[in-house]
């Protein structure tokens, strides 16, 4: 049975700067992401990774090509509706975790699921406190995220992309910032997440190891993905 | 609590030095503007209200000739000009007049005043004084003469004709007191005793400096009037209608008719430029303190910009992003609107207990003020709208920042 596509995109061209300073970051992009599947992007600095995460994850419009969720296409659709589907569907961990570090590691948690306004306030601890108990910080629930390390930060941020159980992770270097043994627990986490629960996940990384240990790697060059190879493991 | 909500007290209550600061200004602002307020119309009200008290809310005065349309149609560049109506001196039938006005039902009363000034005599003392020919009982009805008395009684006045009663300041000035006798001068140059029987003070310098209360029959006798009546001074329910009173009067009785508004529009137009000019003075302040908050949202928003786009990637709409900033103003505005109002409400309190000694146009010994619940409403009001104003730019600017470029420059 062929594995469902929850995310794709096709022939996306994205320019980023204006006039002298424009640079093509996407040239005729095509990607499909399926469920239960883990890619990798990589490639060097300024190869158009994080722009293609960006695209996908609908934080950024492209200048040609489609999107599509679900088979859906998402490009003709309003700025209110696509922080809808981003709010459903997708999580996304940075490489600079940006929680909110006025608040504690549950509640930063729980400002997805607020937006989503689909559970009580009970049962939006409930879920915060199991989802941060899964990642390692069941203890520091009530620690203001500004006095959490940095691998304690990113698994905070790691939890909140879980937060609405969305479809579809995009992570840009989400390990970045960690070190050896932090950035192993984490991609360890979210690699168990996609395979045990059917997610997909989308990583941009330096990393040889995380690639390496992904299904997909795609190797990007100057806006291009110029090679894509299924990882022996999956096979 | 929606989303947006929940984020802006949280933002707020972590930014403690700043929420106290916006917080301070938008409560003094209130407070100031409050107590300002209560304080020009504390001294308007107490200067309407004697004014009112003392010589009517309306004033029906001499007859005048009945001006009529002329039938032939004006030359085309004539300028139409009314003519200048002629006078006769006095109230003519005041008894006719008063019975038809009481079937007004604006009218409470009213009360016929034989008017004349004569010379006034006591001990070493003379003074020009406004005499009041006036029959006590309508009179009484009338005026709030018997809340003004301060010293003697009016019934002592009542019952004996040959007595008066005098403004307390003309009573300083003639070195006069109850069971004095003060002497008239009448225009056959004969001296009038009269005994005081009471002292009034209306509170207003030039009527308390010139007023002596006389019988009507002796005031007549002693002004060889024919006239009974210089004018009638009515009381009514609404002195606020008193404009529109006059103008029907005067149609009807062909007789001149003037509100207290027209009486008094010079004094009333001085309160209302201080009023005026004290609220917008105090305006300024809460317009400071919208400054002062649009510094801390525009600072707030400059420094949450990652947290903007977090939210943006967390499906946060433009609006739920302008919404936590306006939240954070209508917060700011409510409690310091509360407060304001609170300690407002404070200063008023505190203000009308300052003892103050004005012996001026107003008689006073205390600051005067008001308690009006629409100066609460009107300082709420524009402290809502300044902190709005004020909280709406930075509100916009961050639902404009777009996601992306924060996040590719935090890189």
């Amino acid at each position: 049975m062929k594995p469902e596509i929850c995310l794709s995109c096709e022939e996306v061209e994205r320019y980023l700067g204006e006039e002298e300073e424009r640079v093509h970051a996407l040239r005729g992009v095509s990607l499909e992401i399926e469920t239960g599947s883990v890619h990798a992007v990589v490639g060097p600095s300024g190869c158009g990774k994080s722009t293609l995460l960006y695209v996908l994850g609908l934080l950024d419009s492209p200048d040609g090509g489609r999107v599509a969720i679900e088979s859906e296409p998402v490009l003709h659709l309003t700025d209110d509706e696509l922080a809808q589907k981003r709010s459903k569907l997708i999580g996304f961990i940075f490489q600079f975790h940006f929680l909110m570090e006025d608040f504690t590691a549950e509640e930063n948690v729980m400002i997805p699921m607020r937006k989503l306004g689909q559970l009580s306030d009970e049962q939006m601890r409930d879920r915060a406190a199991e989802l941060l108990d899964a990642v390692g910080l069941g203890d520091k629930l009530r620690r203001q995220s500004r006095h959490l390390s940095g691998g304690e930060q990113q698994r905070v941020a790691i939890a909140r992309a879980l937060a609405n159980d969305p479809r579809v992770i995009l992570a840009d270097e989400p390990t970045g910032n960690l070190d050896t043994a932090n950035s192993e627990r984490a991609f360890d986490l979210l690699q168990n997440l996609v395979h045990e629960r059917g997610k997909a996940l989308l990583l941009a990384t330096h990393n040889p190891a995380i690639a390496e240990a992904c299904d997909w790697i795609h190797e990007m060059k100057d806006g291009h993905i110029i090679d894509s190879q299924l990882r022996p493991t999956r096979g | 609590m929606t989303p947006s909500l929940y984020i802006a007290l949280r933002f707020l209550t972590h930014r403690k030095r700043s929420l106290l600061l916006s917080l301070s200004g938008v409560v003094f602002g209130v407070a100031i503007f409050i107590c300002t307020q209560a304080q020009t119309q504390g001294f308007s009200s107490y200067f309407i209200n004697s004014t009112i008290g003392s010589n009517g809310a309306l004033v029906v005065r001499s007859r005048f000739r009945p001006r009529y349309e002329p039938l032939m149609v004006s030359a085309k560049h004539s300028d139409g000009a009314v003519g200048r109506r002629l006078y006769f001196q006095g109230v003519s039938n005041p008894n006719e007049v008063m019975r038809v006005s009481r079937q007004f039902s604006n009218v409470v009363s009213c009360s016929p005043v034989l008017r004349g000034n004569v010379s006034a005599r006591a001990a070493f003392e003379t003074a020009t004084v406004d005499l009041y020919g006036i029959d006590p009982a309508l009179h009484a009805q009338s005026t709030d003469i018997l809340h003004q008395l301060i010293a003697g009684k009016f019934d002592d006045f009542r019952n004996n004709t040959s007595s008066v009663m005098i403004g307390s300041r003309l009573a300083e000035n003639l070195q006069a007191g109850i069971g004095d006798t003060v002497q008239l001068l009448a225009p056959n140059g004969e001296y009038w005793r009269f005994t005081i029987a009471a002292i009034a003070r209306a509170g207003i310098c030039s009527i308390d400096t010139t007023r002596v209360y006389a019988h009507a029959r002796v005031a007549q006798a002693l002004l060889q009037q024919p006239s009974g009546a210089s004018m009638i001074i009515y009381k009514l329910r609404d002195p606020d209608r008193a404009p529109a009173l006059a103008e029907h009067f005067e149609t009807l009785f062909q007789h001149g008719a003037t509100s207290w508004q027209d009486r008094e529009e010079s004094t009333l137009q001085l309160f209302l430029t201080l009023r005026m000019s004290v609220a917008i003075t105090v305006s300024l302040i809460i317009l400071l303190a919208g400054f002062g908050i649009f510094n801390v949202l525009t600072m707030s928003v400059l420094a949450k910009v990652k947290e903007i786009a977090i939210l943006r990637s967390m499906g946060y709409r433009r609006m739920d992003i302008s919404a936590i900033f306006l939240w954070q103003g209508a917060l700011i505005a409510a409690a310091g609107s509360l407060f304001g109002c609170l300690l407002g409400a404070l200063m008023t309190w505190g203000v009308s207990h300052i003892p103050i000694r004005l012996r001026g146009l107003l008689y006073t010994n205390y600051f005067l003020v008001t308690w009006d619940w629409r100066h609460y409403a009107f300082a709420t009001l524009l402290a809502i709208l300044a902190v709005f104003i004020a909280s709406y730019v930075p509100a916009r600017r961050a639902a404009e920042l777009a996601p992306v470029v924060t996040i590719r420059g935090s890189r």
